[in-house]
Protein backbone atom coordinates (compact mmCIF):
# COMPACT_ATOMS: atom_id res chain seq x y z
CA UNK A 1 0.00 0.00 0.00
CA UNK A 2 1.32 3.43 -0.84
CA UNK A 3 1.71 6.50 1.31
CA UNK A 4 1.99 10.10 0.19
CA UNK A 5 1.84 13.70 1.32
CA UNK A 6 0.51 16.57 -0.73
CA UNK A 7 0.80 20.20 0.25
CA UNK A 8 0.16 23.47 -1.54
CA UNK A 9 -0.85 26.40 0.64
CA UNK A 10 -0.10 28.99 -2.07
CA UNK A 11 -3.04 31.24 -2.89
CA UNK A 12 -3.36 31.31 -6.67
CA UNK A 13 -4.56 34.62 -8.11
CA UNK A 14 -5.06 34.08 -11.82
CA UNK A 15 -6.58 35.64 -14.88
CA UNK A 16 -7.51 39.01 -16.24
CA UNK A 17 -6.39 42.00 -14.12
CA UNK A 18 -4.76 39.71 -11.57
CA UNK A 19 -1.94 42.23 -11.03
CA UNK A 20 -4.41 44.72 -9.58
CA UNK A 21 -4.94 42.37 -6.65
CA UNK A 22 -1.35 42.57 -5.48
CA UNK A 23 -1.59 45.78 -3.38
CA UNK A 24 -4.54 44.33 -1.50
CA UNK A 25 -2.70 41.07 -0.85
CA UNK A 26 0.10 43.01 0.82
CA UNK A 27 -2.07 45.41 2.81
CA UNK A 28 -4.23 42.53 4.02
CA UNK A 29 -1.05 41.04 5.47
CA UNK A 30 -0.27 44.35 7.14
CA UNK A 31 2.71 45.03 4.88
CA UNK A 32 3.57 48.59 3.97
CA UNK A 33 7.03 48.39 2.42
CA UNK A 34 7.36 45.46 0.05
CA UNK A 35 10.68 45.09 -1.74
CA UNK A 36 10.57 44.13 -5.41
CA UNK A 37 13.14 41.59 -6.58
CA UNK A 38 13.42 41.26 -10.35
CA UNK A 39 15.83 41.43 -13.28
CA UNK A 40 16.77 43.76 -16.08
CA UNK A 41 14.86 41.75 -18.67
CA UNK A 42 11.60 42.19 -16.78
CA UNK A 43 12.16 45.92 -16.52
CA UNK A 44 13.18 46.24 -20.18
CA UNK A 45 10.06 44.36 -21.30
CA UNK A 46 7.94 46.94 -19.49
CA UNK A 47 6.55 44.36 -17.08
CA UNK A 48 7.81 46.14 -13.99
CA UNK A 49 5.92 49.25 -15.08
CA UNK A 50 2.69 47.30 -15.28
CA UNK A 51 3.15 46.14 -11.70
CA UNK A 52 4.16 49.60 -10.47
CA UNK A 53 1.11 51.11 -12.13
CA UNK A 54 -1.08 48.58 -10.35
CA UNK A 55 0.54 49.60 -7.06
CA UNK A 56 0.16 53.29 -7.71
CA UNK A 57 -3.48 53.00 -8.67
CA UNK A 58 -3.95 50.82 -5.63
CA UNK A 59 -2.62 53.56 -3.38
CA UNK A 60 0.57 51.76 -2.32
CA UNK A 61 4.04 53.18 -2.79
CA UNK A 62 6.87 50.87 -3.73
CA UNK A 63 10.26 52.51 -3.54
CA UNK A 64 12.66 49.66 -2.98
CA UNK A 65 13.38 47.79 -6.19
CA UNK A 66 16.28 45.45 -6.86
CA UNK A 67 16.27 44.82 -10.61
CA UNK A 68 19.69 43.34 -11.13
CA UNK A 69 19.29 39.62 -10.42
CA UNK A 70 21.62 37.72 -12.80
CA UNK A 71 20.47 34.69 -14.79
CA UNK A 72 22.38 32.36 -12.50
CA UNK A 73 21.85 33.89 -9.11
CA UNK A 74 24.65 33.49 -6.59
CA UNK A 75 25.29 33.62 -2.86
CA UNK A 76 26.68 37.14 -3.28
CA UNK A 77 23.52 38.42 -4.99
CA UNK A 78 21.37 37.06 -2.18
CA UNK A 79 23.58 38.68 0.41
CA UNK A 80 23.50 42.05 -1.36
CA UNK A 81 19.72 42.08 -1.70
CA UNK A 82 19.22 41.08 1.94
CA UNK A 83 21.43 43.97 2.98
CA UNK A 84 19.35 46.37 0.90
CA UNK A 85 16.13 44.98 2.39
CA UNK A 86 17.38 45.56 5.92
CA UNK A 87 18.75 49.03 5.34
CA UNK A 88 15.51 50.17 3.70
CA UNK A 89 13.42 48.55 6.46
CA UNK A 90 11.22 46.56 4.11
CA UNK A 91 8.56 44.23 5.48
CA UNK A 92 7.69 41.92 2.57
CA UNK A 93 9.04 40.65 -0.75
CA UNK A 94 7.54 40.67 -4.23
CA UNK A 95 9.41 38.61 -6.81
CA UNK A 96 8.75 39.31 -10.48
CA UNK A 97 10.44 37.14 -13.09
CA UNK A 98 11.43 33.64 -14.09
CA UNK A 99 13.24 31.06 -12.02
CA UNK A 100 16.22 33.17 -11.09
CA UNK A 101 14.50 36.19 -9.47
CA UNK A 102 12.03 33.86 -7.74
CA UNK A 103 14.71 31.55 -6.35
CA UNK A 104 16.77 34.56 -5.35
CA UNK A 105 13.82 36.12 -3.55
CA UNK A 106 13.16 32.88 -1.69
CA UNK A 107 16.75 32.80 -0.50
CA UNK A 108 16.64 36.49 0.42
CA UNK A 109 13.52 35.79 2.44
CA UNK A 110 15.43 33.18 4.44
CA UNK A 111 18.22 35.62 5.26
CA UNK A 112 15.98 38.58 6.16
CA UNK A 113 13.71 36.38 8.28
CA UNK A 114 16.29 34.16 9.95
CA UNK A 115 19.27 36.52 10.04
CA UNK A 116 22.88 36.23 8.94
CA UNK A 117 24.73 36.86 5.69
CA UNK A 118 25.65 33.39 4.51
CA UNK A 119 22.82 31.62 2.72
CA UNK A 120 24.87 28.41 2.45
CA UNK A 121 24.19 27.89 6.15
CA UNK A 122 20.55 27.14 5.36
CA UNK A 123 21.06 24.73 2.47
CA UNK A 124 19.46 21.32 2.61
CA UNK A 125 15.96 20.28 3.55
CA UNK A 126 14.00 20.83 6.70
CA UNK A 127 16.44 23.38 8.11
CA UNK A 128 13.83 26.11 8.58
CA UNK A 129 11.37 25.75 11.41
CA UNK A 130 9.12 28.79 11.26
CA UNK A 131 7.30 31.05 8.78
CA UNK A 132 9.26 33.70 6.89
CA UNK A 133 8.27 37.24 5.81
CA UNK A 134 5.22 37.74 3.57
CA UNK A 135 6.19 36.82 0.05
CA UNK A 136 4.31 37.12 -3.23
CA UNK A 137 5.44 35.96 -6.65
CA UNK A 138 4.51 37.12 -10.15
CA UNK A 139 5.97 34.66 -12.68
CA UNK A 140 6.90 36.10 -16.07
CA UNK A 141 7.86 32.84 -17.75
CA UNK A 142 5.51 29.92 -18.12
CA UNK A 143 7.83 27.16 -17.05
CA UNK A 144 9.71 27.00 -13.80
CA UNK A 145 6.71 26.63 -11.52
CA UNK A 146 8.88 28.22 -8.82
CA UNK A 147 5.89 30.24 -7.62
CA UNK A 148 4.49 27.08 -6.03
CA UNK A 149 7.59 25.15 -5.09
CA UNK A 150 9.30 24.92 -1.75
CA UNK A 151 12.78 24.75 -3.23
CA UNK A 152 15.37 27.17 -4.50
CA UNK A 153 18.73 26.72 -6.16
CA UNK A 154 21.48 29.28 -5.72
CA UNK A 155 24.95 29.03 -7.24
CA UNK A 156 28.05 28.92 -5.12
CA UNK A 157 30.23 30.48 -7.80
CA UNK A 158 33.52 29.80 -6.02
CA UNK A 159 32.95 26.07 -5.70
CA UNK A 160 31.02 25.86 -8.99
CA UNK A 161 28.22 23.96 -7.28
CA UNK A 162 24.55 24.69 -6.84
CA UNK A 163 23.21 25.03 -3.34
CA UNK A 164 19.75 23.54 -2.91
CA UNK A 165 17.24 24.74 -0.36
CA UNK A 166 14.02 22.99 0.54
CA UNK A 167 11.41 23.94 3.10
CA UNK A 168 7.68 24.44 2.94
CA UNK A 169 8.26 27.77 4.70
CA UNK A 170 9.83 29.05 1.48
CA UNK A 171 6.53 28.72 -0.37
CA UNK A 172 5.11 32.09 -1.38
CA UNK A 173 1.91 33.33 0.25
CA UNK A 174 0.45 34.01 -3.17
CA UNK A 175 1.23 33.42 -6.86
CA UNK A 176 -0.18 35.97 -9.26
CA UNK A 177 -0.77 34.74 -12.80
CA UNK A 178 -1.63 37.54 -15.18
CA UNK A 179 -1.61 36.90 -18.94
CA UNK A 180 -0.03 40.33 -19.53
CA UNK A 181 3.16 39.13 -17.86
CA UNK A 182 3.99 36.41 -20.41
CA UNK A 183 2.65 38.11 -23.52
CA UNK A 184 6.02 39.48 -24.63
CA UNK A 185 8.12 36.42 -23.83
CA UNK A 186 10.43 35.84 -26.83
CA UNK A 187 9.89 32.61 -28.81
CA UNK A 188 12.98 30.69 -27.69
CA UNK A 189 12.26 31.39 -24.01
CA UNK A 190 8.60 30.51 -24.51
CA UNK A 191 9.70 27.22 -26.01
CA UNK A 192 12.37 26.37 -23.43
CA UNK A 193 10.26 27.27 -20.39
CA UNK A 194 7.28 25.44 -21.90
CA UNK A 195 9.43 22.33 -22.14
CA UNK A 196 10.50 22.84 -18.52
CA UNK A 197 6.83 22.77 -17.47
CA UNK A 198 6.33 19.71 -19.67
CA UNK A 199 9.28 17.98 -18.00
CA UNK A 200 7.97 18.83 -14.54
CA UNK A 201 4.67 17.17 -15.39
CA UNK A 202 6.16 14.12 -17.07
CA UNK A 203 8.71 13.51 -14.30
CA UNK A 204 6.08 14.11 -11.60
CA UNK A 205 3.90 11.50 -13.30
CA UNK A 206 6.63 8.90 -13.76
CA UNK A 207 9.00 9.23 -10.79
CA UNK A 208 9.05 7.49 -7.45
CA UNK A 209 6.96 9.88 -5.39
CA UNK A 210 4.03 10.11 -7.78
CA UNK A 211 0.66 10.17 -6.04
CA UNK A 212 -2.99 10.58 -7.06
CA UNK A 213 -3.12 14.33 -6.43
CA UNK A 214 0.13 15.21 -8.17
CA UNK A 215 -0.93 12.89 -11.03
CA UNK A 216 -4.11 14.92 -11.51
CA UNK A 217 -2.21 18.20 -11.72
CA UNK A 218 0.49 16.71 -13.94
CA UNK A 219 -1.76 15.19 -16.57
CA UNK A 220 -3.99 18.29 -16.68
CA UNK A 221 -0.89 20.45 -17.16
CA UNK A 222 0.38 18.22 -19.99
CA UNK A 223 -2.95 18.53 -21.78
CA UNK A 224 -2.78 22.33 -21.58
CA UNK A 225 0.86 22.49 -22.71
CA UNK A 226 0.36 20.12 -25.65
CA UNK A 227 -2.59 22.18 -26.85
CA UNK A 228 -1.25 25.68 -26.19
CA UNK A 229 2.50 25.64 -26.70
CA UNK A 230 2.06 25.36 -30.51
CA UNK A 231 -0.49 28.20 -30.33
CA UNK A 232 1.76 30.66 -28.52
CA UNK A 233 4.66 29.74 -30.79
CA UNK A 234 2.54 30.64 -33.80
CA UNK A 235 0.74 33.61 -32.31
CA UNK A 236 2.76 35.09 -29.44
CA UNK A 237 0.09 37.65 -28.49
CA UNK A 238 -2.66 35.06 -28.01
CA UNK A 239 -3.56 36.12 -24.45
CA UNK A 240 -5.89 33.19 -23.91
CA UNK A 241 -3.21 30.64 -24.85
CA UNK A 242 -0.61 32.54 -22.80
CA UNK A 243 -2.84 32.30 -19.74
CA UNK A 244 -3.31 28.57 -20.39
CA UNK A 245 0.46 28.10 -20.55
CA UNK A 246 1.00 30.12 -17.38
CA UNK A 247 -1.62 28.10 -15.53
CA UNK A 248 -0.18 24.85 -16.85
CA UNK A 249 3.21 25.88 -15.56
CA UNK A 250 1.80 26.55 -12.10
CA UNK A 251 -0.07 23.25 -12.14
CA UNK A 252 3.07 21.41 -13.21
CA UNK A 253 4.87 23.18 -10.37
CA UNK A 254 2.28 22.00 -7.86
CA UNK A 255 2.64 18.47 -9.25
CA UNK A 256 6.40 18.16 -9.13
CA UNK A 257 6.84 19.97 -5.83
CA UNK A 258 4.73 17.20 -4.33
CA UNK A 259 6.22 14.28 -6.18
CA UNK A 260 9.72 15.42 -7.06
CA UNK A 261 11.57 15.09 -10.34
CA UNK A 262 14.16 12.63 -11.59
CA UNK A 263 17.04 12.01 -13.93
CA UNK A 264 16.09 14.68 -16.51
CA UNK A 265 16.55 17.29 -13.82
CA UNK A 266 19.68 15.68 -12.39
CA UNK A 267 21.29 15.77 -15.85
CA UNK A 268 19.87 19.20 -16.60
CA UNK A 269 21.13 20.76 -13.37
CA UNK A 270 24.61 19.42 -14.11
CA UNK A 271 24.65 20.48 -17.75
CA UNK A 272 23.32 23.91 -16.81
CA UNK A 273 25.96 24.40 -14.15
CA UNK A 274 28.90 23.25 -16.25
CA UNK A 275 27.98 24.61 -19.70
CA UNK A 276 25.86 27.58 -18.61
CA UNK A 277 22.80 26.66 -20.65
CA UNK A 278 19.29 27.77 -19.62
CA UNK A 279 17.39 25.28 -17.48
CA UNK A 280 14.40 24.87 -19.80
CA UNK A 281 16.63 24.07 -22.74
CA UNK A 282 18.49 21.47 -20.65
CA UNK A 283 15.15 19.80 -19.86
CA UNK A 284 14.18 19.67 -23.51
CA UNK A 285 17.58 18.21 -24.41
CA UNK A 286 17.28 15.25 -22.07
CA UNK A 287 13.58 14.48 -21.74
CA UNK A 288 13.11 11.86 -24.50
CA UNK A 289 16.43 10.13 -23.82
CA UNK A 290 15.73 9.75 -20.12
CA UNK A 291 12.23 8.43 -20.84
CA UNK A 292 13.84 5.84 -23.12
CA UNK A 293 16.30 4.94 -20.39
CA UNK A 294 13.52 4.64 -17.78
CA UNK A 295 11.07 3.00 -20.18
CA UNK A 296 10.69 -0.43 -18.63
CA UNK A 297 10.20 1.04 -15.15
CA UNK A 298 7.59 3.56 -16.28
CA UNK A 299 5.78 1.85 -19.14
CA UNK A 300 2.39 2.02 -17.48
CA UNK A 301 2.29 5.70 -16.44
CA UNK A 302 4.02 6.77 -19.64
CA UNK A 303 1.35 4.93 -21.67
CA UNK A 304 -1.35 6.82 -19.77
CA UNK A 305 0.31 10.10 -20.67
CA UNK A 306 -0.30 9.55 -24.36
CA UNK A 307 -3.88 10.76 -23.85
CA UNK A 308 -3.02 14.27 -22.59
CA UNK A 309 0.04 14.42 -24.87
CA UNK A 310 -1.52 13.47 -28.18
CA UNK A 311 -5.28 13.60 -27.66
CA UNK A 312 -8.03 10.96 -27.66
CA UNK A 313 -7.84 9.98 -31.36
CA UNK A 314 -4.20 9.04 -31.35
CA UNK A 315 -4.53 7.44 -27.92
CA UNK A 316 -7.39 5.25 -29.14
CA UNK A 317 -5.61 4.37 -32.37
CA UNK A 318 -2.42 3.29 -30.65
CA UNK A 319 -2.28 -0.31 -29.37
CA UNK A 320 -1.76 -0.49 -25.63
CA UNK A 321 1.67 -2.06 -26.00
CA UNK A 322 2.85 0.88 -28.12
CA UNK A 323 1.52 3.80 -26.10
CA UNK A 324 4.63 4.44 -24.03
CA UNK A 325 6.80 4.54 -27.17
CA UNK A 326 4.22 6.78 -28.84
CA UNK A 327 4.38 9.19 -25.89
CA UNK A 328 8.12 9.51 -26.39
CA UNK A 329 7.59 9.97 -30.14
CA UNK A 330 5.06 12.74 -29.45
CA UNK A 331 7.57 14.55 -27.27
CA UNK A 332 10.22 14.18 -29.96
CA UNK A 333 7.81 15.62 -32.51
CA UNK A 334 7.16 18.54 -30.16
CA UNK A 335 10.91 19.19 -30.03
CA UNK A 336 11.20 19.00 -33.80
CA UNK A 337 8.43 21.60 -34.11
CA UNK A 338 10.17 23.88 -31.64
CA UNK A 339 13.41 23.47 -33.57
CA UNK A 340 11.57 24.48 -36.71
CA UNK A 341 9.87 27.45 -34.98
CA UNK A 342 12.76 28.94 -33.05
CA UNK A 343 15.82 26.72 -33.44
CA UNK A 344 15.51 25.29 -29.94
CA UNK A 345 18.35 22.73 -29.97
CA UNK A 346 17.42 19.06 -29.75
CA UNK A 347 20.82 17.58 -29.05
CA UNK A 348 23.86 18.61 -27.06
CA UNK A 349 25.68 18.97 -30.34
CA UNK A 350 23.10 21.36 -31.73
CA UNK A 351 23.59 23.72 -28.77
CA UNK A 352 27.12 24.47 -29.95
CA UNK A 353 27.95 25.17 -26.30
CA UNK A 354 28.91 21.71 -25.11
CA UNK A 355 32.26 20.07 -25.65
CA UNK A 356 32.34 16.29 -25.76
CA UNK A 357 35.17 16.29 -23.24
CA UNK A 358 32.76 17.76 -20.67
CA UNK A 359 30.42 14.75 -20.67
CA UNK A 360 32.36 12.89 -17.98
CA UNK A 361 32.17 15.82 -15.64
CA UNK A 362 28.47 16.28 -16.33
CA UNK A 363 27.86 12.58 -15.61
CA UNK A 364 29.78 12.83 -12.35
CA UNK A 365 27.77 15.88 -11.25
CA UNK A 366 24.56 14.11 -12.24
CA UNK A 367 24.92 11.28 -9.79
CA UNK A 368 25.59 13.83 -7.06
CA UNK A 369 22.40 15.72 -7.79
CA UNK A 370 19.59 15.31 -5.28
CA UNK A 371 16.97 14.76 -8.01
CA UNK A 372 18.49 11.44 -8.99
CA UNK A 373 17.19 9.85 -5.82
CA UNK A 374 13.61 9.82 -7.06
CA UNK A 375 14.32 8.52 -10.52
CA UNK A 376 12.45 5.21 -10.93
CA UNK A 377 15.63 3.46 -12.13
CA UNK A 378 18.75 3.50 -10.03
CA UNK A 379 21.09 5.40 -12.33
CA UNK A 380 24.80 4.76 -12.06
CA UNK A 381 27.64 6.89 -13.38
CA UNK A 382 27.80 4.66 -16.46
CA UNK A 383 24.05 5.03 -17.03
CA UNK A 384 24.27 8.82 -16.84
CA UNK A 385 27.20 8.74 -19.24
CA UNK A 386 25.24 6.56 -21.67
CA UNK A 387 22.23 8.91 -21.66
CA UNK A 388 24.58 11.85 -22.27
CA UNK A 389 26.08 10.01 -25.20
CA UNK A 390 22.61 9.53 -26.73
CA UNK A 391 21.68 13.14 -26.05
CA UNK A 392 24.88 14.24 -27.77
CA UNK A 393 23.21 13.44 -31.10
CA UNK B 1 -6.99 -6.39 27.36
CA UNK B 2 -4.40 -8.48 25.63
CA UNK B 3 -3.85 -5.82 22.98
CA UNK B 4 -3.12 -3.27 25.64
CA UNK B 5 -0.40 -5.44 27.04
CA UNK B 6 1.10 -6.45 23.76
CA UNK B 7 1.39 -3.02 22.21
CA UNK B 8 4.04 -1.53 24.44
CA UNK B 9 5.93 -4.77 24.18
CA UNK B 10 5.85 -4.56 20.42
CA UNK B 11 7.03 -0.98 20.33
CA UNK B 12 9.76 -1.84 22.79
CA UNK B 13 10.83 -4.59 20.48
CA UNK B 14 10.77 -2.16 17.57
CA UNK B 15 12.92 0.31 19.44
CA UNK B 16 15.32 -2.43 20.43
CA UNK B 17 15.49 -3.68 16.88
CA UNK B 18 16.12 -0.23 15.43
CA UNK B 19 18.83 0.53 17.99
CA UNK B 20 20.53 -2.76 17.29
CA UNK B 21 20.24 -2.44 13.53
CA UNK B 22 21.69 1.05 13.56
CA UNK B 23 24.71 -0.35 15.30
CA UNK B 24 24.89 -3.25 12.85
CA UNK B 25 24.63 -0.83 9.95
CA UNK B 26 27.24 1.48 11.47
CA UNK B 27 29.78 -1.28 12.06
CA UNK B 28 29.18 -2.90 8.69
CA UNK B 29 29.47 0.44 6.95
CA UNK B 30 32.83 0.97 8.62
CA UNK B 31 34.02 -2.45 7.47
CA UNK B 32 32.71 -2.15 3.94
CA UNK B 33 34.06 1.37 3.48
CA UNK B 34 37.56 -0.08 4.04
CA UNK B 35 37.36 -2.63 1.28
CA UNK B 36 34.58 -2.05 -1.22
CA UNK B 37 35.63 0.07 -4.20
CA UNK B 38 32.10 1.16 -4.99
CA UNK B 39 31.49 2.41 -1.48
CA UNK B 40 34.93 4.03 -1.39
CA UNK B 41 34.07 5.78 -4.63
CA UNK B 42 30.89 7.18 -3.13
CA UNK B 43 32.63 8.25 0.06
CA UNK B 44 35.64 9.75 -1.73
CA UNK B 45 33.72 12.93 -2.54
CA UNK B 46 32.87 13.69 1.09
CA UNK B 47 35.23 16.12 2.81
CA UNK B 48 37.58 14.78 5.48
CA UNK B 49 35.99 14.69 8.92
CA UNK B 50 32.51 14.73 7.36
CA UNK B 51 29.95 13.67 9.97
CA UNK B 52 26.92 11.65 8.88
CA UNK B 53 24.10 10.91 11.28
CA UNK B 54 21.00 8.79 10.93
CA UNK B 55 18.51 9.26 13.70
CA UNK B 56 14.97 8.56 14.79
CA UNK B 57 12.95 11.62 15.76
CA UNK B 58 12.56 13.08 18.29
CA UNK B 59 15.28 11.61 20.51
CA UNK B 60 15.42 8.08 19.28
CA UNK B 61 18.32 5.83 18.50
CA UNK B 62 20.98 7.18 16.17
CA UNK B 63 24.10 6.23 14.30
CA UNK B 64 26.98 8.57 13.57
CA UNK B 65 29.76 8.01 11.02
CA UNK B 66 32.85 10.08 10.30
CA UNK B 67 34.83 10.21 7.07
CA UNK B 68 38.46 9.34 7.81
CA UNK B 69 41.62 10.63 6.19
CA UNK B 70 42.19 7.21 4.60
CA UNK B 71 38.88 7.47 2.78
CA UNK B 72 36.91 5.11 4.98
CA UNK B 73 33.97 5.74 7.28
CA UNK B 74 34.42 5.34 11.00
CA UNK B 75 31.55 4.31 13.23
CA UNK B 76 31.44 6.90 16.02
CA UNK B 77 28.56 5.36 17.91
CA UNK B 78 25.05 6.28 18.80
CA UNK B 79 25.65 9.98 19.23
CA UNK B 80 28.10 12.80 18.79
CA UNK B 81 28.52 16.13 20.50
CA UNK B 82 29.32 17.82 17.19
CA UNK B 83 26.57 18.85 14.79
CA UNK B 84 26.59 16.45 11.84
CA UNK B 85 27.23 17.79 8.31
CA UNK B 86 24.47 15.57 7.01
CA UNK B 87 21.71 14.15 9.10
CA UNK B 88 18.84 12.03 7.90
CA UNK B 89 16.03 11.73 10.39
CA UNK B 90 13.18 9.29 10.37
CA UNK B 91 10.00 11.10 11.35
CA UNK B 92 8.88 8.15 13.42
CA UNK B 93 10.31 5.01 14.92
CA UNK B 94 8.01 2.95 12.72
CA UNK B 95 9.49 4.36 9.50
CA UNK B 96 13.01 3.57 10.70
CA UNK B 97 11.83 0.10 11.53
CA UNK B 98 10.36 -0.40 8.06
CA UNK B 99 13.59 0.69 6.37
CA UNK B 100 15.95 -1.12 8.70
CA UNK B 101 13.96 -4.32 8.50
CA UNK B 102 14.26 -4.01 4.71
CA UNK B 103 10.51 -3.77 4.19
CA UNK B 104 10.78 -0.29 2.66
CA UNK B 105 13.57 0.93 0.39
CA UNK B 106 15.58 3.88 1.63
CA UNK B 107 14.90 5.94 -1.49
CA UNK B 108 11.21 5.10 -1.24
CA UNK B 109 11.24 6.32 2.36
CA UNK B 110 12.69 9.62 1.12
CA UNK B 111 10.09 9.77 -1.65
CA UNK B 112 7.30 9.10 0.82
CA UNK B 113 8.35 11.92 3.13
CA UNK B 114 9.25 9.51 5.91
CA UNK B 115 12.71 11.02 6.24
CA UNK B 116 13.95 14.57 6.80
CA UNK B 117 17.32 15.60 5.41
CA UNK B 118 19.45 18.26 6.99
CA UNK B 119 22.44 18.97 4.79
CA UNK B 120 23.48 18.56 1.18
CA UNK B 121 20.98 16.55 -0.86
CA UNK B 122 23.71 15.29 -3.18
CA UNK B 123 25.57 13.83 -0.21
CA UNK B 124 22.30 12.31 0.96
CA UNK B 125 21.90 10.45 -2.34
CA UNK B 126 25.48 9.21 -2.02
CA UNK B 127 24.85 7.90 1.48
CA UNK B 128 21.65 6.25 0.23
CA UNK B 129 23.67 4.39 -2.37
CA UNK B 130 26.14 3.34 0.32
CA UNK B 131 23.25 2.01 2.40
CA UNK B 132 21.85 0.15 -0.61
CA UNK B 133 25.22 -1.40 -1.27
CA UNK B 134 25.48 -2.34 2.37
CA UNK B 135 22.15 -4.10 2.26
CA UNK B 136 23.26 -6.31 -0.56
CA UNK B 137 26.19 -7.36 1.59
CA UNK B 138 24.58 -8.01 4.91
CA UNK B 139 21.26 -9.39 3.78
CA UNK B 140 21.81 -13.15 4.06
CA UNK B 141 19.72 -14.19 1.06
CA UNK B 142 21.24 -11.57 -1.15
CA UNK B 143 24.82 -12.40 -0.40
CA UNK B 144 25.68 -14.09 -3.63
CA UNK B 145 28.73 -16.29 -3.92
CA UNK B 146 30.13 -13.88 -6.49
CA UNK B 147 30.19 -11.11 -3.92
CA UNK B 148 32.11 -13.25 -1.48
CA UNK B 149 34.64 -14.16 -4.14
CA UNK B 150 35.57 -10.54 -4.50
CA UNK B 151 36.88 -10.60 -0.95
CA UNK B 152 39.93 -12.85 -0.52
CA UNK B 153 41.07 -14.29 2.82
CA UNK B 154 43.47 -11.47 3.44
CA UNK B 155 40.54 -9.26 4.31
CA UNK B 156 39.89 -11.18 7.47
CA UNK B 157 38.79 -8.35 9.65
CA UNK B 158 35.99 -6.84 7.59
CA UNK B 159 34.75 -10.26 6.65
CA UNK B 160 34.54 -11.10 10.30
CA UNK B 161 32.60 -7.92 10.86
CA UNK B 162 30.27 -8.63 8.00
CA UNK B 163 29.77 -12.14 9.28
CA UNK B 164 29.14 -10.62 12.67
CA UNK B 165 26.54 -8.39 11.14
CA UNK B 166 24.83 -11.38 9.60
CA UNK B 167 24.76 -13.12 12.94
CA UNK B 168 23.29 -10.00 14.48
CA UNK B 169 20.70 -10.03 11.77
CA UNK B 170 19.64 -13.53 12.65
CA UNK B 171 19.20 -12.50 16.26
CA UNK B 172 17.25 -9.41 15.45
CA UNK B 173 15.03 -11.16 12.93
CA UNK B 174 13.26 -12.47 15.99
CA UNK B 175 12.40 -8.90 16.88
CA UNK B 176 10.82 -8.44 13.49
CA UNK B 177 8.71 -11.53 13.95
CA UNK B 178 7.61 -10.33 17.37
CA UNK B 179 6.61 -6.94 16.01
CA UNK B 180 4.95 -8.26 12.88
CA UNK B 181 2.82 -10.73 14.76
CA UNK B 182 1.36 -7.99 16.93
FE1 LIG C 1 12.69 22.31 -14.03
Amino acid sequence: MSYYEFFCPVKVIAGQAALEHVPYEFSSRNCKRPMIVTDKGVRAAGLLDKVLTAFEEGGMDVTVIYDDVPADSSKQTVKAIAKEYRSKKCDAILAIGGGSPIDTAKAVNILVSEGGDDIAKYSGAGVLTRPLKPFIVIPTTAGTGSEVTSVAVIADTEKEVKLAFASSFMLPDAAVIDPRMTLTLPPHITAATGMDAMTHSVEAFTCMAKNPLSDAYASAAIKKISANLPKVMKKPDDAEARLEMAQASTMAGIAFSNSMVGLVHALGHSLGAICHLPHGLCMSLFLPYVLEYNLESIREPLSELLLPLAGPEIYAMTPKSQRAEESIATIRKMRDDLYRDCKLPRTLQETGKVDKSQLDRIAQATIDDGSIMFNPREATLEDARAVLEKAWG
Amino acid sequence: MIRERLRPLASQAKRGYVRLMLEVVGRSMEAISQVDEQVRGEVSVLPNGFLFAMRVMPNGPALVMRKQRDGSLQYIGGDSAQKPDLSVQFKHLHHAFMVLSFQEKTAQAFANDRILVDGDLGYATRMTRVLNRLETFILPKLVAERAVKQYPDSLGLPEKLINGARIYLKVVTNFVDTVRSS
